[in-house]
């Protein structure tokens, strides 16, 4: 009895630790788990499928809500003086209508963030891309490092125009934003935590160059057929038609010919040599919610997309800020802005951007972006309309009335076919600059223009009233507030940073 | 030989003696003096060396004692012991559930501890400090009870959990929040560092809602490194180790226990009437060069239209609770069974909660030396709420129900006369004769269409074998489950609200939270002459997995449907509609021994090793220990002898130190990781991680000395304890300059260990028995504990980090040489008497003042032009925002047959960022404070309220926090108040039950406080370590009143 109950003992002890050890045996893998809904980052370049799911991945960094898709856009129009702030919602601008951000304002904080956080996008790809090259050939190498380096060019470009005085203020001398071209993914890896501001020149200076190299790279035509997704990336005349932009920031109106030159025929109809690009004929067409022209010409030279599985966030939506109902009508247009012009309100006008302007009891407001939710009218980023106004401008700056007249017309009557500008408004240098930067307001309305166009050509940013909050006060270029402070969180992780004056 | 002999004749000698002695037989019956339920195994003596005996199953016993004893004492583990006179043959007992007594064991989850033998410093909360409280999980009924455990209850939203705090914050990045140990089984109690909350919408959902505080048999919180060594890693921010109730031996007991409630909000904000808004708006308007626009709107009958909107979001909530249990226990079987049913309304309209519970536990033994047992919970707990936009994150919802009432018109009605929505096209509210528009909704068409509910299903259940191999050492094996399962469901109308933007949106997530837990420990208790060791070694490893599933609808087809599964155009399933799916791992060995030497000196060292999936590769295992010592000086013949030891029971010097962890990295924190996402139709891949292939772990050195005594046999029993938490190599989200373009979450940092930060402070835990008479007691217990924290190491050259509110407001940081999420405002010199405008200080010391109506709207007092405050540059430090002392102070008082509880708790020392009052003296279409009636408005008055401009929302605070909204955080609140009734046990034994006591209780009578807004007691931002101490937009406390029921049989 006794031995019995010593062998069941036994068992007893052999049982559980044979349990205990056979129960620990089998989770080897228990401290090295594998991520199963990321990649880890030696995988990231494995395939060619997935490097150009890497390309995608940049244009989705500059597409954010908080960045070119959405807010960017409307910061741009709200500092102008077409808009009215109608919910005076602090998430939703008020302090930027107001002329009133400071270094902790969320706008301010967002925008940097997300601007760099699309730069370090492209350089953490093209470190990628680099050291896996083989993977693809040659002519996609181009055309990725292409389309790399202008979306770097495009970011840097809105930094600027943001964050830094305008380069026409005093050629470019004042500080600029920090100029980050090395891939940032490590605590104390290539890139340096502190680092200076670059001068304005020289931060235009990089885009050039990041243009050129992109405008050599890149495809002269889109890489698919342009009806499918080939107006959602950059090919040859995305690069050319954004060095118009830039140098006509810059007041370098040569340059701005030269490049126009490349994509503008030199005669009416206007379009580009290869035919891929020119205008639509009815500008209803282009804002149709998803426009990305014809399977062989477009207006659009990039155009950030949407859908509804791929929708732009709460409160950055265009169509919530301008339109009503669809939207929110956050912000009206200003009686005393372009508004006023008679091609938008005047009763005979037959202007077809007047199609654009809808009206309640009380005020009007742009109907240009119109998707219903989820609000997925895509982005223009770069139109032909646009292109032909950079060209006359500069054509009409450097004196050549008759081809800047020529173009003005281009834009004007592909709305409005049998208008005749009156002899005041074009007949001089002066009025004619003037014309065409007042048409730039009317064909490019909600598309985030008006800050910067006042901002190069150093108008003060003009006051305006709402009902609902009051008066925003006018801004001289020589103001603080004509440019936004640096974010604050900038201001306390690098130690070289200079805030704004 | 001899000896026997020399006992044989002690023992006939004794016998002989007590016979011969003229002795009298004592019966009775020994009771809990909390639910009447009978005790059995008390023991009974007649004094020293007098006749002893125990209790049987129903309590009672029977005792022989000779004559001249004139009093027996009853003395019973876990409680109070008593000495009665003898003043009848029959003589009855009731003990009362002892707390903070020395005698009591300390539980460490592995093993257990007497608590006199115990040195580390540990403190326990027994069943009666939470039973029968008004509260959805055990933790929220801990405040005030226990020296070093703070409590703040952020608001009355029904089962958000309490920021939970051990001595101090001890995290900066990772959660501060402890870890929660039921039966030996780590529990989820959340998934991210600043939340406990398993809910992905609107209603809050603390899992530890799902444990019945009616099953706690006692919360052991252990506090300092030798006592949280042996849970290494993850020991850091204390261990809280609770014990559910076990059958006891004796016959089966039967208990309910049952409350209803009713529950009302407190301390609302008076707000203007319509007129005085009317008048004050336009007052306003003028001021802004603006044409008045507020009118008031007449019904019908031609009355004013006023709406007092707190009536429409806030309701008298109704609450009711009920538990039963089973329990009992022969020689080899113990079993208890429990089921609970709570229903819980806040006051906040539409905002529930309700728990189905059962749980059973039983423990055989097989035979001698082989014991098995299992112990299995299954709660169901549904949580409904609003969005109260009172939780994490949800500060400045567009629909959060805790600001709609501020800032909606009181001069327009919620409806029109015809009974339909009083709306706008896009569902904000109608602005009556008002000529502006109020960009809010209007509340009642959320109140009557939107719904959030977080649904759990929380299996938490062990089973085990303990074998003795020989006397003393034990071989056990527990196999541990908790298996947490989400259901999360949002329906937002398409009329008005956070819906109406997306034309009705429906999000449903699932969420599954599996961990299993296989712990092996072998343990061995020898006495070795006057040599007792205790020692324990164990392996244990645990594997979790977290998967979620969670899809979007948008765009409702049909105004009819009114769910998930109604019809929708768009659907949308990304990551971010909670789509994950995860694991993590420990493998850990550790080892504990306590040695004494004759009760007098003890030691006790615990060490453990730690391995964790989460860190890198290189770093994967980390090593932790804790020691400490002890001296009885009671025990010492010395001491005996001396005259101290008949003032001092007990007298007992300690200390302790050790090095523990904190973990609560994501799964994957260590790794640089590539996420995939859409741009349009096409599929992206993108930077998303910046991992840290240095990333190890976090370790907190914490050292403890205390002493403890207690004195006049047990009148006064006394704790004091002073600890020290440092802690190194912080697993930081390390600050990056955002131009770098760091990816993450949070974007723009990368995980490192770096930075360095302390906890200090002094313990003091005092119980009085003031009065023990028979028919009256009075039993007296106050803690208090102090709390200095301070930073002493940040990343990237000490870089301050921002806590923001809901991610827009920044009005904390954390600075090296201050205390963790400081309040960081500009500072303010008031309001110019000159002319009403609002004066800030700038970074030089200059002063600026603010005219929202003016073209420069910042000058100097002298009217030229100055640079516009800056949130960041001229902000500065002003105060703490985390209290420096708090504590209890708990009176109980039995009366014959009556008793009262009186509890208190209070805090200080700490500033509160009231954001709250920015948003009620903002100038836009805002109601105000009807504090706003001070307002500046004639030169040469003094006021801290600006002159009136509409559209201002600068002078308030709104857009640059500013030092006129900072407030002394200090307080004392009468939190609990009971009153009881037992009835006499003869009244109610005929109808079959053994104890019946009734009473009335109310939480949050009152507070005492400077503080201006609804509560001190607030946290707007949950447990965030980084943001703590901010009141934004956040609904009051509740105010509960309940009548309840307890029952034996």
């Amino acid at each position: 009895m006794i031995t019995l109950k010593k062998y069941k003992h036994s068992i007893n002890v052999a049982l559980l630790a044979s349990i205990m050890v056979f129960g620990n045996s089998c989770t080897k893998d228990l401290l090295d788990p594998t991520p199963t809904t990321s990649i880890i980052d030696n995988e990231a370049f494995a395939t060619p499928a997935r490097i150009l799911s890497l390309v995608n991945g940049m244009y989705a960094g500059v597409k954010h809500g908080e960045f070119y898709g959405g807010r960017y856009l409307i910061y741009n129009e709200i500092r102008g003086e077409e808009f009215i702030v109608n919910k005076p919602n602090g998430v939703t601008g008020l302090d930027t209508w107001n002329q009133n951000v400071n270094s902790n304002t969320n706008e301010v904080v967002s925008l940097w963030s997300r601007s760099y956080a699309a730069i370090n996008r492209v350089n953490v790809f093209l470190a990628g891309l680099n050291a896996n090259s083989s993977k693809v050939d040659a002519a996609t190498l181009n055309l990725y490092t292409g389309e790399a380096e202008f979306l770097r060019a495009l970011s840097y470009f809105a930094l600027v125009q943001t964050y830094a005085k305008p380069y026409t203020f005093d050629n470019g001398a004042s500080l600029g934003v920090p100029l980050r071209l090395v891939s940032e993914t490590t605590l104390t890896g290539e890139g340096t935590n502190d680092l200076a501001r670059s001068t304005v020149a020289q931060v235009y200076a990089q885009i050039i160059k990041d243009l050129d190299d992109a405008e050599a790279k890149l495809p002269a035509t889109p890489v698919t057929p342009v009806a499918t997704v080939g107006a959602f990336r950059a090919f040859k005349n995305t690069a050319i038609a954004l060095k118009t932009r830039v140098y006509l920031a810059q007041a370098n109106y040569t340059q701005v010919l030269a490049e126009s030159a490349k994509i503008v025929s030199a005669t009416a109809p206007y379009q580009s040599p290869n035919g891929v690009n020119r205008l639509e004929s009815s500008i209803a067409t282009v804002f149709g919610g998803s426009y990305t022209g014809s399977a062989t010409a477009s207006e659009t030279l990039l155009s950030l997309p949407f859908t509804t599985t791929d929708a732009p966030g709460t409160q950055n939506q265009l169509a919530f800020y301008y339109n009503n109902t669809p939207g929110n009508l956050e912000y009206y247009l200003n009686t005393a802005g372009i508004l006023a012009n008679p091609a938008l309100s005047g009763a005979t006008s037959t202007d077809a951007r007047k199609g654009f302007i809808g009206s309640n009891a009380t005020v009007s407001y742009l109907t240009k972006f119109k998707t219903a939710s989820p609000f997925t009218d895509y982005i223009p980023v770069i139109r032909y309309a646009e292109v032909l106004l950079n060209a006359a401008e500069a054509y009409a700056r450097t004196g050549d009335l008759a081809n800047a007249t020529a173009l003005l017309y281009a834009v004007r009557r592909r709305s409005d076919a049998a208008y005749t500008f009156a002899a005041g408004d074009i007949g001089s240098q002066a009025s004619l600059v003037n014309t065409i930067l007042t048409e730039r307001r009317i064909e490019l309305l909600g598309e985030g223009f008006r800050a910067p166009d006042l901002k190069r050509t150093l108008q003060t940013l003009p006051s305006k009233v709402s009902p609902q909050s009051g008066t925003s006060p006018a801004v001289a270029p020589t103001a603080a507030n004509y440019i936004w402070p640096i974010s604050g969180p900038e201001l306390q992780n690098n130690k070289l940073i200079v805030p704004n004056p | 030989m001899m000896k026997k002999v020399l006992y044989l004749l002690g023992f006939v000698l004794l016998f002989a003696v007590q016979a011969f002695a003229q002795t009298r037989t004592i019966t009775g019956r020994v009771t809990d003096a909390g639910d009447g339920t009978p005790l059995p195994g008390v023991s009974v003596s007649a004094g020293r060396g007098g006749a002893v005996t125990r209790t049987n199953a129903a309590g009672e016993y029977t005792l022989n004692v000779p004559g001249a004893v004139k009093s027996l004492n009853f003395s019973f583990v876990g409680y109070t012991s008593r000495t009665l006179e003898i003043t009848s043959p029959k003589l009855n007992a009731e003990l009362t559930s002892s707390q903070n007594q020395l005698n009591e064991v300390v539980v460490s989850g592995y093993s257990t501890t007497s608590k006199k033998d115990f040195t580390g410093s540990a403190v326990k909360v027994s069943a009666a400090q939470i039973a029968n409280k008004p509260v959805q999980s055990f933790d929220q009924a801990l405040a005030g009870q226990a020296a070093g455990v703070n409590i703040i209850q952020p608001n009355g939203v029904l089962n958000n959990p309490p920021v939970f705090r051990v001595r101090g914050f001890n995290s900066i990045s990772l959660s501060s929040y402890p870890l929660i140990v039921v039966d030996g089984v780590p529990v989820f109690t959340g998934n991210t560092g600043n939340t406990s909350s398993v809910s992905s919408n609107s209603a809050s959902n603390n899992p530890l809602g799902d444990i019945n505080p009616n099953d706690i048999e006692s919360i052991d919180i252990l506090k300092d490194a030798s006592s949280t060594a042996i849970y290494g890693s993850r020991a850091a921010n204390g261990v809280v180790v609770i014990t559910t109730k076990k059958g006891k031996q004796g016959k089966t007991r039967i208990n309910y226990d049952g409350w209803v409630g009713i529950t009302k909000a407190f301390n609302l904000p008076d707000l203007l009437d319509a007129e005085q808004y009317v008048t004050l708006k336009n007052e306003a308007r003028v001021n802004a060069n603006l044409a008045p626009a507020f009118a008031l709107q007449k019904d019908a009958s031609g009355n004013n239209i006023e709406t007092d909107w707190f009536k429409v979001v806030y309701q008298t909530g109704i609450s009711q609770n009920h538990n039963m249990n089973i329990s009992g226990a022969s020689e080899s079987t113990s079993y208890f069974l429990s089921t609970g049913y709570s229903k819980q309304e806040s006051f906040i309209k539409t905002n529930s909660f309700e728990r189905k519970i059962f749980r059973g536990n039983v423990d055989h033994h097989l035979s001698k030396a082989v014991t098995v047992g299992t112990n299995f919970s299954y709660s169901n707990t549904l949580n409904i709420g609003p969005n109260s936009g009172s939780l994490l994150g949800q500060a400045y919802n567009t629909g959060g129900l805790a600001r709609l009432p501020l800032v909606l018109f009181p001069n327009v009605s919620p409806y029109n006369a015809d009974g339909s929505y009083n709306i706008s096209g896009t569902g904000t509210l109608g602005q009556g004769a008002n000529t502006v528009s109020n960009n809010y909704p209007n509340v009642v068409v959320l109140l009557d269409n939107d719904r959030f509910t977080s649904k759990n299903d929380n299996i938490i259940a062990n089973v085990y074998g303990e074998l003795e191999i020989v006397t003393g050492l034990r071989l056990k094996t527990q196999y541990s489950i908790n298996k947490l399962n989400t259901a999360n469901t949002s329906f937002q109308n398409p009329i008005a609200g956070d819906g109406q933007s997306n034309n009705g949106l429906a999000l449903n997530t699932f969420e599954e939270y599996n961990r299993r837990d296989w712990t092996n420990t072998l343990n061995y208790i020898v006495a070795l002459g006057k040599n007792h060791i205790n020692a324990l070694v164990g392996q244990e490893e645990y594997h979790t997995t977290n998967v979620g599933t969670g899809t979007e609808r948008t765009n409702l087809a049909d105004s009819y449907f009114k769910n998930y599964q109604g019809n929708f155009l768009n659907v949308r399933s990304t990551p971010a509609t909670g789509n994950f799916n995860s694991e993590n791992g420990f493998r850990s060995f550790f080892g504990t021994v306590t040695y004494d030497f004759d009760k007098k000196y003890l030691l006790s060292g615990t060490f453990r090793r730690d391995g964790f999936s989460g860190l890198s590769a290189n770093n994967k295992y980390g090593n932790f220990g804790g020691a400490s010592i002890g001296w009885n000086i009671a025990e010492e013949d010395f001491f005996k002898s001396s005259t101290l030891s008949t003032i001092f029971d007990d007298l007992k010097l300690k200390g302790s130190y050790g090095v523990v962890g904190n973990i609560g990295v994501s799964d994957y924190a260590s790794l640089s990781l590539f996420n995939s996402g859409l741009y349009g139709g096409a599929s992206t891949v993108y930077f998303n991680q910046a991992g840290n292939p240095n990333l190890k772990w976090e370790t907190s050195k914490k050292t403890d000395a205390g002493i403890s005594f207690s004195l006049f046999k047990g009148k006064i029993q006394a704790d004091i304890d002073y600890y020290n938490n440092s802690i190194n190599n912080l697993i930081l989200n390390a600050p990056q300059s955002p131009s770098r373009g760091i990816p993450g979450d949070p974007a723009n940092t990368i995980a490192a260990n770096v930075g360095s930060m302390f906890n200090r402070g002094f313990e003091f835990s005092f119980t009085s028995r003031n009065i023990t008479r028979s028919n009256f007691s009075w039993t007296t217990n106050f803690n208090i504990s102090t709390l200095n924290n301070k930073v002493t190491g940040l990343a990237q050259g000490n870089s301050d980090i921002y806590g923001s509110t809901s991610g827009l407001e920044t009005a904390n940081i954390t600075r090296v040489g201050h205390t963790l999420g400081s309040i960081f405002v500009v500072p303010t010199a008031g309001v110019n008497p000159a002319n009403g405008q609002r004066i800030f200080v700038n970074r030089f010391g200059q002063q600026v003042q603010y005219n929202q109506a003016a073209s420069q709207k910042w000058t100097y007092l002298d009217g030229t032009v100055a640079p516009a405050i800056d949130g960041t540059l001229d902000g500065t430090i002003a105060g703490k925002s985390i209290p420096t002392y708090f504590g209890g102070l708990n009176n109980t008082f039995t009366y014959k047959n009556f008793d009262m509880i009186v509890g208190i708790t209070f805090s200080g020392g700490n500033k509160i960022y009231n954001g709250t009052q920015a948003t009620l003296r903002d100038q836009r279409f805002w109601n105000n404070h009807t504090e706003i009636l001070d307002r500046w408005t004639t030169p040469g008055q003094n006021t801290d309220i600006p002159r009136v401009v509409y559209g201002d929302n600068v002078s308030n605070g709104s857009a640059i926090p500013n030092s006129s909204n900072v407030q002394n955080g200090a307080y004392a609140k009468l939190k609990n108040v009971a009153l009881g009734y037992k009835f006499p046990t003869e009244l109610i034994n005929s109808a079959g039950i053994s104890s019946l006591r009734i009473y009335v209780q109310a939480t949050n009578l009152a507070v005492v406080t400077g503080y201006k807004g609804s509560d001190p007691e607030v946290s707007s931002n949950g447990n965030s370590n980084l943001s703590p101490g901010v009141d934004r937009n956040t609904v009051p406390s509740a105010r509960i009143f309940t009548f309840g029921l307890n029952v034996g049989f």
